[in-house]
C-alpha cells in the first residue's frame, strides 16, 4: 500500500454538530433514565429533585429526536450518501465479520477492504437508528398521551423503552470504545469530536474502497 | 495541503435509499399508531362481555322480577313485616334503612340503644 | 367521611402518572416522574387505579388471613355471601372468557373451603328492589322526600356525596346497599332460624369492589347488634383462596345456594351492570304501580355503557287513574356526576329515580375484579 500524504474530510461541520448533540442528549438521557429505573434518587436530585429529572429526560427527548431530523432535512445528501453505504453489504463486508475487522485478538485472518464505514459500523448505524425510532414511538407516547393509552400499552411501551435503552448503551459503549480508546481505530474519535479529518493515510488502510473515490482538492483547483 | 472531500453529488440509488428509509419509518409510525389504536379500542371490551354474562343469566332465569322471589316474600312475612309483605316496616327501617353524612352519630347512637333493650 | 386506608400505592410504583387520570376525585398526588400517593382523606376506595395501574403497583387491604382465621376457628359459624358481578368474572382466574358464568362452581368451592353456609348477596339485591322501590313510589306518589332519588348501592359512591355534596344527601335512597342488607339479616333472621347466636356468626363478603371493605367497617353497619358483615375479600382474593387450597375449580360439580337467604331472581343478577338496578326497579314499580303484568321484561333502553344514559317510562299508575311518564337516569363513572348533581341541587332535574355507580360498566368493571391486561 502506498503511502498518501495529507488529510481527508470525513464528516463536515453539520454531522459532527449533530453528532455532539446526540451524544450529550444520549448521555444525559441514559443517566436520568436508568435512575428512573432503578430508583437512584441522587440523579434526581443531580436535576433539581422533585420529579424534575423527569423533565429533563423528556425535553432531551425532544431535543434528541429534533437534532437528526432537522440534520436529516438540511443534509439529505449526505444522509442519503450514509444510509447506502450503509445499506450496501458486499463479500468483503461479510469477510470483514467473519474476522471482525481483526479486533478480536484470537481470530485470525485477512481484513478485507472497506468502505467509509466498516461492516460493524454499518450494524451500528443501523442499530442506532432503529433504538432512536423506538425511543421515539415509546417516549413520547409515554409522556403525552399516558392519559389516553389503556395501561397494557402503557406498560409495553416502559418495557421496550427500557429495553431499547439497555441495547442503545451497550452498543454505544462499544462504540465507544472503538472509537476513543482502541489503539487501532482511536484515530476516529479526534475526527468526529474536533475538526473532521482524518490522515489520509489511516483513510487510505482503514476505508480503502472509500478512499479510491475521493477527490484530491488540488486537482480540483487545476 | 493536500486534502481529499467527499463528492457532492446525489447518484439515484443514494436518493432512493435515503428517501426510502424516511418513507419507511413514516409508514411504520402508521402502523404501530393503528396498532395502538386497534388496543385501544379493544381494551374495553371485557366490560360489555361481562355485562352479557349477567344478562344472559338473568335471561334463563325463571323468575325475572324481585318481588316473585318467594324467600323475599317469606322474610316480610315471617320477620319483617310480620303477616303481610309491607316493605318500609318499622324493623325493615331499624335493619335495612341507614343515614348519610352528619346524621351518622345520632343513628350510632340509635342503634346502640335498640341492642341495650334486646338484651 | 373518615379516611381508611384501603388502596395503597407501593414501591412498585413507576411514576407513569396514568392513574392520577383514571381517579375520580383527584386524590392521587404525584406528577410525571415522581412516586404518587393517596390522599386516603379524598379517597373513595374505587379501586379504579388498581385495576388500571399498568405496572400492578396498586394494592388493597388484603383480608384473606382473617376469613381463613373464621374458617379454622370451630366455633365460628361462618356465612357467606357473593354480589352478582363476581360469577361472571372469576373464571377469567381460571382462564374462561370473560363473561363465562362460574356461579354453580363458585357455591361448590365456597363450600369446599369450608364456609358452614353459601348465601347469595342477589337475595338482598331483591330485597334492595322492594324497599328501595317502594320508597320511591313513597316519594312519586306521597311526597315523602325529594326527587329525584338516587340510588345507595355503590359505597364509592355514598363517600363521593358526602365528601363533595353534603347537600344531596337527603335525596339518595335511604336503602342499605345489599351487601349491608345481607349482613343485617344474616345475623337477625338467618341467625333465628339456623339457631346459631349472632355472637358467634361471622359474616364474609365476596365483592367485586373494593370500596365494599370500606362499607363494612361503616361505624353505624350494626344494625343486628354486632358488626353486621365481618368481612369483606374481592373476586381475586377468592380466586387467590381457591388456588392455594388446591380446589380443581374448572372440574367441580355445579352446586346452588343455600336456601333462606339465597334464592334469587334476574333483576338481582343484573345488579353487577350499569343501568341493572334501574332496570330491576322498573320491574318491579311498573307492576306494583300498574297493577299490571309485564309482558316483556326488558328495558333495553337503560342498558348500555354510555356515562350517562336516560330514559322515559310511561306507567298506568292505578291509584291515580292516569299514565305518568317516570324519567330515569343512569350515571357510570363517577366523572360524569358532577353536572347531573349540580342540576338537581339547582331544581332543574327532570328526572325521578337516578341510578349512579362509580366504576365505568357498573360492577362487573369494579375494583375488586380480575385485572385484565390483555
Ligand atoms: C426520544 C426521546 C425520548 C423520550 C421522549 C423519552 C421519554 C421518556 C419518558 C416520558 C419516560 C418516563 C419518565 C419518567 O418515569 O419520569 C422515560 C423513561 C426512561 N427513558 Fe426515555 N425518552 C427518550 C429517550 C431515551 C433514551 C435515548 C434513553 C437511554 C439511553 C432513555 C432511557 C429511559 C429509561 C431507562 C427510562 C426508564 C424506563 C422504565 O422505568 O422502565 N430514554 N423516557
Amino acid at each position: 500500500m502506498s503511502q498518501v500524504k495529507g488529510k481527508v474530510l470525513k464528516h463536515a461541520g453539520q454531522t459532527r454538530l449533530m453528532h455532539w448533540i446526540h451524544l450529550i442528549c444520549f448521555v444525559i438521557l441514559g443517566i436520568t433514565g436508568l435512575g428512573f429505573y432503578f430508583k437512584i434518587i441522587t440523579i434526581d436530585y443531580i436535576f433539581g429533585g422533585i420529579g424534575n429529572a423527569s423533565v429533563v429526560h423528556r425535553w432531551l427527548g425532544v431535543v434528541f429526536t429534533v437534532g437528526p431530523l432537522l440534520y436529516i432535512l438540511t443534509n439529505f445528501g449526505r444522509f442519503s450518501r450514509f444510509i447506502d453505504t450503509i445499506s450496501t453489504f458486499t463479500k468483503d463486508d461479510f469477510k470483514w465479520l467473519k474476522t471482525m475487522g481483526g479486533y478480536i485478538p484470537g481470530l485470525k485472518g485477512e481484513v478485507p477492504p472497506q468502505d467509509k464505514y466498516n461492516a460493524g459500523q454499518k450494524l451500528l448505524g443501523w442499530l442506532v437508528i432503529i433504538c432512536c425510532f423506538l425511543f421515539f414511538v415509546t417516549g413520547f407516547p409515554m409522556w403525552l398521551w399516558r392519559h389516553a393509552m389503556p395501561p397494557q400499552l402503557l406498560g409495553l411501551c416502559y418495557d421496550i423503552h427500557f429495553w431499547d435503552a439497555v441495547i442503545a448503551i451497550l452498543a454505544v459503549a462499544g462504540h465507544f470504545f472503538l472509537a476513543a480508546i482502541h489503539p487501532k481505530s482511536r484515530v476516529e474519535f479526534a475526527s468526529m469530536m474536533t475538526n473532521g479529518y482524518v490522515e489520509a493515510a489511516v483513510s487510505a488502510h482503514h476505508n480503502e474502497k472509500w478512499f479510491a473515490t475521493l477527490q484530491n482538492d488540488s486537482e480540483l483547483k487545476a | 495541503m493536500n486534502t481529499f472531500q467527499e463528492k457532492t453529488n446525489l447518484t439515484r440509488r443514494q436518493f432512493l435509499r435515503g428517501s426510502g428509509v424516511l418513507a419507511a419509518t413514516a409508514i411504520l409510525g402508521g402502523i404501530l399508531a393503528k396498532f395502538g389504536f386497534n388496543v385501544q379500542a379493544r381494551s374495553q371490551e371485557y366490560i360489555a362481555q361481562r355485562a352479557n354474562g349477567l344478562y344472559s343469566l338473568d335471561e334463563r332465569m325463571t323468575l325475572r322480577k324481585s318481588h316473585e322471589n318467594p324467600e323475599i316474600l317469606q322474610i316480610y312475612k315471617e320477620f319483617l313485616s310480620p303477616g303481610g309483605v309491607t316493605p318500609l316496616s318499622e324493623k325493615a327501617h331499624h335493619l335495612l334503612h341507614t343515614k348519610y353524612g352528619d346524621e351518622i352519630p345520632e343513628l350510632i347512637a340509635e342503634l346502640k340503644q335498640h341492642s341495650h333493650q334486646a338484651a | 367521611m373518615r379516611a381508611v386506608e384501603i388502596i395503597e400505592i407501593t414501591d412498585n410504583c413507576k411514576s407513569c402518572d396514568h392513574c392520577s387520570s383514571i381517579c375520580p376525585t383527584g386524590a392521587i398526588t404525584g406528577k410525571l416522574g415522581q412516586k404518587h400517593d393517596i390522599n386516603h382523606q379524598k379517597c373513595i376506595n374505587c379501586g379504579q387505579c388498581l385495576i388500571n395501574c399498568p405496572f400492578n403497583a396498586i394494592q388493597d387491604l388484603n383480608q384473606i388471613n382473617k376469613v381463613k382465621q373464621a374458617l379454622d376457628d370451630s366455633q365460628k359459624y361462618v356465612v357467606v355471601q357473593t354480589a352478582p358481578a363476581v360469577r361472571v368474572a372469576l373464571g377469567e382466574e381460571f382462564g374462561l372468557a370473560p363473561g363465562t358464568s362460574v356461579k354453580g362452581k363458585m357455591f361448590a368451592a365456597l363450600r369446599k373451603l369450608g364456609f358452614d353456609q353459601v348465601y347469595d348477596t342477589e337475595f338482598t339485591a331483591d330485597l334492595t328492589i322492594m324497599e328501595e322501590g317502594t320508597e320511591l313510589i313513597e316519594r312519586i306518589l306521597r311526597q315523602k322526600g325529594p326527587l329525584p332519588q338516587f340510588t345507595s348501592c355503590c359505597p364509592a359512591w355514598i363517600k363521593y356525596a358526602e365528601d363533595r355534596y353534603p347537600k344531596i344527601l337527603p335525596y339518595i335512597s335511604s336503602a342499605k346497599s345489599p351487601q349491608q342488607m345481607f349482613g343485617a339479616v344474616a345475623k337477625t333472621y338467618a341467625a333465628q332460624k339456623l339457631n346459631v347466636k349472632p355472637a358467634d356468626m361471622y359474616s364474609v363478603s365476596v365483592m367485586p369492589c373494593t370500596a365494599k371493605k370500606y362499607e363494612c367497617d361503616r361505624p353505624e353497619m350494626i344494625a343486628s347488634g354486632y358488626q353486621d358483615v365481618d368481612v369483606v375479600i374481592t373476586t381475586r382474593e377468592l380466586a387467590q383462596m381457591i388456588k392455594t387450597a388446591g380446589i380443581d375449580f374448572l372440574n367441580l360439580a355445579e352446586e346452588e345456594a343455600d336456601r333462606l337467604i339465597g334464592s334469587s331472581t334476574g333483576a338481582a343478577t343484573i345488579f353487577g351492570a350499569t343501568g341493572g338496578v334501574m332496570e330491576a326497579a322498573l320491574r318491579t314499580a311498573y307492576e306494583l304501580l300498574s297493577g299490571e303484568t309485564l309482558g316483556k321484561v326488558d328495558f333495553h333502553t337503560v342498558r348500555g355503557l354510555k356515562p350517562v344514559r336516560e330514559a322515559t317510562v310511561n306507567i298506568p299508575i292505578k291509584e291515580l287513574g292516569q299514565t305518568v311518564p317516570v324519567n330515569v337516569g343512569i350515571v357510570t363513572g363517577l366523572k360524569h356526576v358532577d353536572s347531573v348533581i349540580v342540576d338537581v341541587l339547582a331544581g332543574r332535574s327532570k328526572y325521578h329515580f337516578i341510578e349512579v355507580m362509580n366504576c365505568p360498566g357498573g360492577c362487573v368493571n369494579g375494583g375488586g375484579q380480575p385485572i385484565r391486561h390483555d
